[in-house]
């Protein structure tokens, strides 16, 4: 069964969440605060973790950079608050996805079954090899689930390994933000500032200056390419 | 808005009013220099000729009189010997006739009796007169009781000089005024270049920069001009960001209740049949409320922050029309881009979006279901036209529909309908954000016509 972990101050948001999940056929478990989470994450993971961003003691974003720190557990932001910077600055922290709140759980559980088939596209599949694939010194090995920079295994998530792999696959053509909204994250019509922010955070890892990339480039008004 | 924009009569610009003024002042101040120095000119040439031909009169005058003084003098020899030149002509007046060098009627008229007989009572005289249609000076000399002598000076060269004169400071005037207006398009230029900064700043303002202020440094006497233009600029962004806040604090306060019914509705709806039929009917309108409930709150939060200018980028808006429609189980076939339209268009794709979303919504809740999205061009504006096979909208409705909680009057639906009544108005709201407006009209054929122009998407 997959776990799912509900971190939310409020108990009754908390409870209609737990009950309308486990319906779904989710384990799901809740924790009030975001030490009580983290503990319980360390302790018994679960599949993905939703975090509330407003919670007493340690904050949504660093519950987000603690949890990522661990992991690369995919975790999505449930919130009220909509503002552009705390968006971003949440999925800087290291979110996947940005849900504002209130999100029907037919729509919650299909951004987790997205998150599900990524997670999947990500592991290792043995049925047949897929070559590494070389661009300078970056290495992208889809089957291993890899990425090395200069030989050195460089350390992504889920989600920004799917990115990268989406780009390596189509490596020299430009894929429009929706494009890439729609094959990584499943949006039809989605917030661009998730693909963005993701893209910067890749840089932070793939590129010896992310100010300046040689690899993962903008084309202003296009959308972002990998350069051969 | 347009009463401060537009005065009520037609007066000239400020600029307009201080050039005029300059030229004016200088042209008063030219013309009135250039007469008095005309006259004064005027009067030391003419009295500087009268003193020349007196003097001239007198000498010839002598002559004229030592030439007479023999036994038998010959008058025309006389008259002969002198030397006039071209501008002096004389006249003698001898025992009651005329005498002249040359055969000339003209000139004995020009002598006026008075003066003759002024002269002949042994008295010199000087007097303007018009010889030929041309002013001339007189002069004349009592010789002795029989004979008195005249010389007639031509001032024709002297009034070709005060023509040429006049002519001259007259340019001088004009042009002197020119400079004028000149000088005051350049003053008021740089006069008003304060006031250009202040309109700049309130420009970027009513765009939505807020942090826009002017700098009170530039001049000490427009000093209390920009500090209270900033302090009013400090007040306007203050109470913008006071109600951003409160927008936000009370979308904060609905959206996690919401988010609790919203979680335990999905409960309730998964177990319908292990209730029994009232119990199933009273969960089923909980549902569907929440959702109405939550689509509302929705719209509210956009139409409360949708006031700010559009964040245009080049969005694929064919596309976007066809996923439109796929969200609504409409076929993409309904989309039509017209010849000569290019798909990709410059404008904000969340709006847009929600445009094509809310007009969709509405053919399907008031018009019987859309029959067509077109996708044209007029120019550089983009217009989205979303027909439908309902009963049209009254003309006197056409206008109110686009206020908020305004829902399908015309169709009498609004007891079955469960819109959230701003869908017309978020569009509204949309176009103008992109400058641009909506509207409805009669479809031909029947049904309606919404149509929506953004300017400046195929530029």
């Amino acid at each position: 069964m997959t776990a799912v972990l509900v971190i939310e101050d409020d108990d009754r948001i908390r409870l209609a969440l737990l009950l309308a999940l486990e319906d779904e056929g989710y384990d799901a478990r809740g924790a009030a605060t975001a030490e009580e989470g983290l503990r319980a994450q360390r302790r018994d993971p679960a599949d993905y973790v939703l975090v509330d961003l407003m919670l007493p003691g340690l904050d949504g974003f660093e519950c987000i950079r603690q949890l990522r720190r661990d992991d690369d557990v995919p975790i999505v932001v449930v919130s009220a608050r909509d503002d552009t910077h705390d968006i971003v600055a949440a999925l800087e922290a290291g979110a996947d996805d940005y849900l504002v709140k209130p999100v029907a759980i037919k729509e919650l559980t299909a951004r987790l079954r997205a998150l599900r088939r990524r997670a999947r596209a990500a592991a290792p599949v043995a049925a047949e090899p897929v070559p590494v694939l070389a661009f300078g010194d970056l290495e992208v090995s889809p089957e291993a689930g890899e990425v090395r920079r200069a030989g050195q295994r460089v350390p992504v998530t889920r989600t920004e390994f799917r990115l990268l792999c989406e780009l390596a696959e189509h490596a020299g053509r430009v894929l429009s933000r929706q494009q890439l909204l729609q094959r990584v994250w499943g949006y039809d019509t989605g917030d661009e500032r998730l693909v963005d922010v993701h893209v910067g955070r890749l840089r932070q890892k793939i590129e010896s200056d992310p100010a300046n990339p040689e690899h993962l480039v903008t084309l202003r008004g296009l959308g972002y390419k990998l350069r051969r | 808005m347009s009463p401060l924009r537009r005065p009520p009569r037609l007066r000239l610009g400020l600029r307009a009013r201080v050039m005029a003024a300059f030229a004016l002042g200088a042209l008063l101040l030219a013309a009135s220099m250039a007469l008095i120095s005309y006259e004064l000119t005027r009067q030391s040439l003419i009295d500087e000729r009268e003193r020349t031909a007196v003097r001239a009169a007198y000498f010839d005058a002598a002559v004229v009189r030592s030439g007479l003084d023999t036994d038998a003098p010959d008058v025309v020899e006389v008259l002969r010997s002198l030397d006039t030149g071209s501008s002096r002509r004389a006249l003698l007046h001898l025992d009651g006739r005329w005498h002249a060098r040359i055969a000339d009627s003209g000139l004995t008229a020009a002598v006026p009796p008075e003066l003759q007989q002024l002269v002949g009572s042994g008295q010199p005289a000087v007097q303007r007169v018009r010889v030929d249609g041309q002013t001339a000076l007189l002069v004349g000399v009592p010789l002795s009781d029989s004979a008195t002598y005249y010389e007639v000076n031509s001032l024709w060269e002297l009034e070709r000089t005060f023509q040429a004169l006049a002519l001259a400071l007259t340019a001088v005037a004009i042009l002197v005024a020119g400079s004028g207006a000149a000088l005051g398009w350049y003053a008021t230029r740089h006069g008003l270049r304060p006031l250009t900064a202040v309109a700049d700043a309130a420009e970027k303002i009513a765009a939505g920069d807020v942090t826009a202020r002017l700098d009170p440094a530039t001049d000490p006497d427009l000093t209390r001009l920009s500090t209270s233009f900033n302090h009013m600029v400090d007040q306007l962004a203050r109470r913008i960001e006071r109600d951003r806040r409160f927008a936000a604090d009370v979308s904060h306060e609905l959206r996690s209740p919401l988010q609790t019914l919203a979680a335990a509705a999905s409960v309730l709806q998964r177990r319908r049949e292990h209730h029994d039929e009232r119990t199933a009917v009273a969960a089923g309108l909980v549902a569907d409320e929440i959702d109405r409930f939550q689509r509302l709150v929705n719209d509210l939060i956009d139409l409360a922050r949708s006031d700010q200018p559009a964040h245009r980028a080049p969005v694929d808006v064919a596309d976007l029309a066809r996923r439109a429609c796929a969200g609504h189980d409409l076929p993409p076939t309904l989309v039509r881009l017209a010849a000569g339209t290019p798909a990709t268009w410059r404008v904000e794709r969340r709006r847009v979006a929600q445009v094509l979303a809310n007009l969709l919504d509405n053919a399907v809740r008031y018009g019987a279901g859309p029959v067509a999205v077109r996708l044209s061009r007029d120019g550089d504006t983009g217009i989205i036209e979303v027909d439908d096979d309902g009963p049209g909208v009254p003309v006197e409705d056409r206008a109110a529909i686009f206020d908020r909680f305004v829902r399908g009057r015309a169709a009498h639906a609004r007891g079955t309908g469960d819109g959230t009544g701003l869908g017309l108005a978020l569009v509204a709201q949309h176009a103008a954000a992109h400058g641009g407006t909506a509207g409805v009209d009669d479809r031909p054929g029947g049904g309606a016509r919404f149509r929506v122009a953004l300017p400046g998407s195929l530029a």
